[in-house]
């Protein structure tokens, strides 16, 4: 039995809407109760992936509004409010409870709320004598946005951004790191799994892990935990492993084009909670859902895009001819002169198999449409911009660790917006061993005379060059016993992108995190992974720092990979062609603080520049406009 | 499995909540005894107006809730239903059951359906005293169509599941003209008793049949064949009544299979007919189900209301100016009326 988040998810928000009541067979509560649905700004972001609003309807959810909208008074229905414990949230809940707005109040609330804010509701809705109104509260561990099957995002905003600030202070990183790992404590409670986490030594993954494994370890503690029924007999034997990373342990992949489907429909056209706004020919901006449910791009995402348009062609042909067919049968075939008994019933029974079938091909020529009209726009932005000699170069820098200048030249001074070429040079800096002041130089000229915002570049540049300072000066052995985090951080961060580098030269095409995470589940003694933390948040505290048993370390078939300060569509492409290809891993599921395009990723490390004090003056000018 | 991972994954907080109120509750009453009371009174007297309307609302959800009961229960009936008549096996075939089932289904829907337009009055009531706000209209709106929804689709069903029936009867009816032409078998052909009563007898009486091919075309033939034997040996009045009575007897089946074929005939005709609705009714269904099917919660509805109403306020505009058009109009016209009669009265 795999994993699967986007079902479970489903399931929780379904057993919320139906009151938290055990559900029947046929997946909906026994007695029949209509009801309004409230959430905030957040959740409806949890929501609209998962659940349309017919399936809103079928569990009895009759309206549906936003907690902030000015909503009117229903007598004599019950409201589900699916909110976060926040204090403004709080006092909106009191405010329409004391105004009697609706016959009962449930409140799920999207992460466990602190007993403080209970306490304010409780003295609240009291003071104004509404307290009967409320009739349910629950703590629903749902905060993350589940986005495909093994795919979820936790929906915090620039965390790359505030766990590299340099200005950042202690109790903002633990506050970040904190809220990391609740987020990822929800998503572990959905699953009900315990997991054995690994991550490399030193920087935030440690943090997350470490924090992450208190938290369990201080849930595990108590009788009625939230793992003990879902975990059951499967979980002692199956337990999934989970690999947390730092963006800064592959920079790259965040930066670069890719050419695959779903990651290039991600890039250039900005694909947002399965959604998709393409500009129409007439002007009109078309709104596209891409998910599971799309057969098509469930099919095809992970290809690359020359061979979807293939496929969409093939796609429309073969719909062409099942239209044929059917038109066929029901139209062409009598001519009226053999109008006899036998035929009319013949005739009206393809007639019905006509109409049967009809909704089916309307279902796939909308789909064939809609792909259709996503790869013309696919097609015009990658013609205007040449990603795809974008694309290719900067494969072939990494593989080959440095460019023809010419080439580079050609490629900053050809098409592309300023952004692509903004990343093609960052991708150069990642790429290349040593750093010829006199090229970069010249990239940096070249970058001017494009108008880009040079304070990412300039960062990547600082940050590379203090490496290769470090480098020289304190070897390896000095990475793992640094106690002080702030400089532990400081130094892993720089380190990560030489070792990013060296990842990707060894490695042909496949990114480090997918190959880290192959060697970590076949748990086989590996040298280079060897050094990796472990914790098992099920073993007795004593062994935890000792390795643990063999079977903490043997062979994985689920893994979850959760990546702080914003993933992205390649590596979730690459880990799940790891679970076809290879046969010890059958599931992956991939996870991140942000599911990031390339270019918010590279504005993320220019606002990082501009903290430093790096970047020229057109970035400056740039920055005040968002 | 799933079910019980979904069970687990939450937390009710409920008693501890409840716990902090009774505890803040004891500690503020001493304190300020009187504060609650005043301000429960207000509220009473706040929610003395809107009870009347409350309770209608009350009486709406008690019959929605009814109504939605009765659609469940009539939709288990129909799997039952559904279950029998999926049954092929010609040997025991449930008529009974099914007549029974289908018929009490039957009533129920059309019950359902007089109890939906009941509810839709009772809303409709309501919505014409005014006093609701705009979300309570547009929230028993929904539970009327929802209701709708889920009993036409119980309706169609339960269409669906009578085709079905009739499918099988026929592939039944086939199968046992297959059986009934072989007449060897025919004394173990367990049909024999649900043919018709007139041919019993002969069957009990001949035991190879030579008509009981069932074929009109071998009967027909014998019949004059019969009929030329009758005349020719007129001298034994027992064979002739004999004859006669053959002849009887194979004039009986001959009747009879011609009936069956016309009826069969205005069967076919008729599923015909029920298939052609059928597929009016998908059609229509299928226009009007376009709707609420890929909608997602976060669509901006607001910019469409907007603009709806937008439009709505340039019609009214549009209506003015037009009226305003016509006002003028008319008194052009008056003015002409005017010049015309002084010009009739004083020049001519």
């Amino acid at each position: 039995m795999a994993l699967n988040l986007r079902q479970k998810q489903t399931e929780c928000i379904i057993r919320m809407l139906n009151l938290n009541q055990p559900l029947n067979q046929s997946g909906t509560a026994n007695e029949d109760v209509y009801k309004i649905l409230i959430y905030d700004k957040f959740c409806q972001n949890i929501l609209s992936p998962l659940i349309h609003v017919k399936d809103l309807r079928k569990h009895g959810v009759t309206l549906y509004f936003l907690l902030d909208k000015d909503r009117k008074p229903v007598q004599d229905v019950p409201a589900v409010y699916f909110v976060q414990p926040t204090q403004s949230n709080i006092q909106r809940i009191i405010a329409d409870a004391s105004n009697f707005l609706y016959d009962t109040f449930h409140l799920n609330f999207s992460s466990s709320i602190p007993r403080k804010l209970l306490e304010d509701l409780a003295s609240e809705t009291l003071k104004r004598s509404s307290v009967e109104k409320v009739s349910k509260v629950h703590d629903q561990y749902l905060e993350f946005v589940t986005l495909e099957d093994n795919l979820f995002s936790l929906a915090q905003q620039s965390t790359y951004v505030q766990l590299n600030d340099p200005s950042a202070g202690d109790k903002e990183i633990e506050e970040i790191i904190e809220k990391v790992a609740s987020g990822l404590f929800c998503v572990l409670a959905t699953l009900g799994v315990v997991p054995v986490i690994r991550c490399p030594r030193g920087g935030p993954a440690e943090m997350v892990a470490s924090l992450l494994d208190q938290k369990l370890r201080d849930h595990l503690l108590s009788k009625n935990n939230l793992f003990t029924e879902g975990g059951g007999f499967m979980s002692s034997f199956q337990r999934p492993l989970l690999c947390i990373f730092d963006r800064n342990f592959e920079l790259s992949v965040g930066i670069q084009h890719d050419f695959r489907y779903r990651p290039l429909v991600h890039d250039v056209l900005g694909l947002k909670l399965n959604r998709l706004n393409v500009q129409g020919e007439k002007g009109g901006m078309n709104l596209f859902e891409l998910d599971s449910f799309d057969p098509f791009w469930s099919a095809n995402s992970s290809l690359e895009f020359p061979e979807v348009a293939v496929e969409i062609e093939t796609q429309l042909n073969k719909y062409k001819r099942d239209v044929e067919e059917v038109n066929k049968r029901t139209g062409g075939g009598n001519g009226g002169a053999e109008f006899d008994g036998t035929d009319l019933i013949g005739n009206t029974k393809h007639l019905m198999n006509a109409v049967n079938s009809l909704p089916e091909l309307t279902e796939r020529k909308k789909v064939i449409d809609k792909h259709t009209n996503i790869a013309t726009a696919l097609l015009g932005q990658i013609k205007e911009r040449s990603i795809d000699a974008y694309t290719k170069k900067e494969s072939d820098m990494m593989m080959r660790g440095g460019i023809d200048r010419a080439e580079l030249m050609a490629a900053l001074k050809g098409k592309g917006t300023k952004m692509d070429k903004l990343r093609f040079a960052i991708m150069y800096l990642i790429s290349t061993e040593t750093i010829n002041q006199s090229e970069v130089e010249s990239v940096e000229a070249a970058l001017n005379e494009a108008e880009a915002d040079t304070s990412a570049f300039q960062y990547v540049k600082k940050i590379k060059s203090l490496n290769v300072s470090l480098a020289a000066s304190a070897n390896s052995a000095s990475r793992s016993n640094i106690v002080d985090w702030a400089e532990k951080l400081y130094g892993q961060s720089i380190s990560a992108v030489t070792a990013g580098v060296k990842n990707l030269l060894s490695s042909d095409q496949q990114l480090a995190v997918t190959r880290t995470v192959e060697a970590l589940t076949e748990g086989k003694p590996n040298p280079e992974f060897d050094s990796y933390l472990l914790l098992d948040p099920r073993a007795p505290k004593s062994s935890s720092g000792g390795g643990g048993g063999s079977h903490v370390k043997g062979p994985f078939r689920e893994a979850m990979v959760f990546m702080i300060g914003g993933g992205n569509y390649v590596e979730y492409g690459s880990l799940q062609e790891l679970t076809q290809r290879q046969l010890t891993v059958k599931n992956v599921i991939y996870g991140a603080t942000e599911i990031l395009t390339g270019s918010e990723l590279v504005e993320q490390l220019g606002v990082l520049g501009k903290k430093m004090g790096l970047g020229g003056p057109v970035a400056s000018s740039s920055s005040s406009d968002h | 499995m799933p079910v019980k991972h979904g069970q687990s994954s939450y937390r009710d907080r409920t008693d501890e909540f409840f716990a902090i109120v009774e505890s803040l509750r004891r500690s503020m009453a001493p304190a300020a005894n009187n504060a609650p009371y005043v301000s429960g009174r207000s509220d009473v007297g706040r929610r003395e107006d809107p009870r009347s309307a409350a309770s209608l609302q009350s009486e709406f959800r008690k019959r929605a809730g009814k109504i939605g009961l009765a659609i469940s229960q009539t939709s288990q009936k129909l799997t039952k239903l559904a279950k029998l008549a999926k049954r092929t096996s010609v040997f025991d075939d449930p008529t009974q059951e099914i007549q029974e089932l289908t018929v009490v289904i039957k009533q129920e829907i059309s019950a359902l359906n007089t109890a939906l337009l009941d509810l839709q009055a009772i809303r409709n009531a309501q919505n014409d005293e005014g006093n609701n706000s705009r979300d309570t209209t547009t929230h028993s709106a929904t539970v009327v169509d929802d209701l709708k929804n889920r009993l036409m689709d119980t309706t169609k069903e339960f269409k669906d599941v009578l085709t079905m029936r009739t499918e099988n009867m026929k592939i039944h009816e086939n199968r046992r003209q297959l059986f009934s032409s072989n007449a060897s078998k025919e004394s173990t052909n367990p049909f024999v008793r649900q043919r018709p009563l007139a041919s019993r007898p002969a069957a009990s009486q001949l035991a190879p049949l030579p008509w009981a091919n069932g074929s009109s075309s071998s009967s027909s033939q014998l019949v004059p064949r019969n009929q030329g034997e009758a005349e020719s040996s007129p001298l034994l009045q027992q064979s002739q009544q004999q004859q006669q009575q053959q002849q009887q007897q194979q004039m009986v089946p001959l009747q009879d299979t011609y009936m069956q074929s016309r009826a069969e005939a205005l069967h076919n005709v008729e599923s015909t007919i029920h298939e052609l609705s059928n597929i009016f009714t998908q059609l229509a269904t299928m226009v009007s189900q376009q709707g609420e099917i890929a909608i997602r919660i976060d669509q901006n509805m607001e910019d469409t209301l907007a603009n709806v109403e937008g439009a709505q306020s340039q019609l009214a505009r549009y209506l003015n100016s037009i009226s305003s058009n016509r006002w003028l109009m008319i008194k052009i016209f008056f003015v002409l009326i005017a010049f015309l009669m002084v010009f009739l009265f004083f020049v001519a």
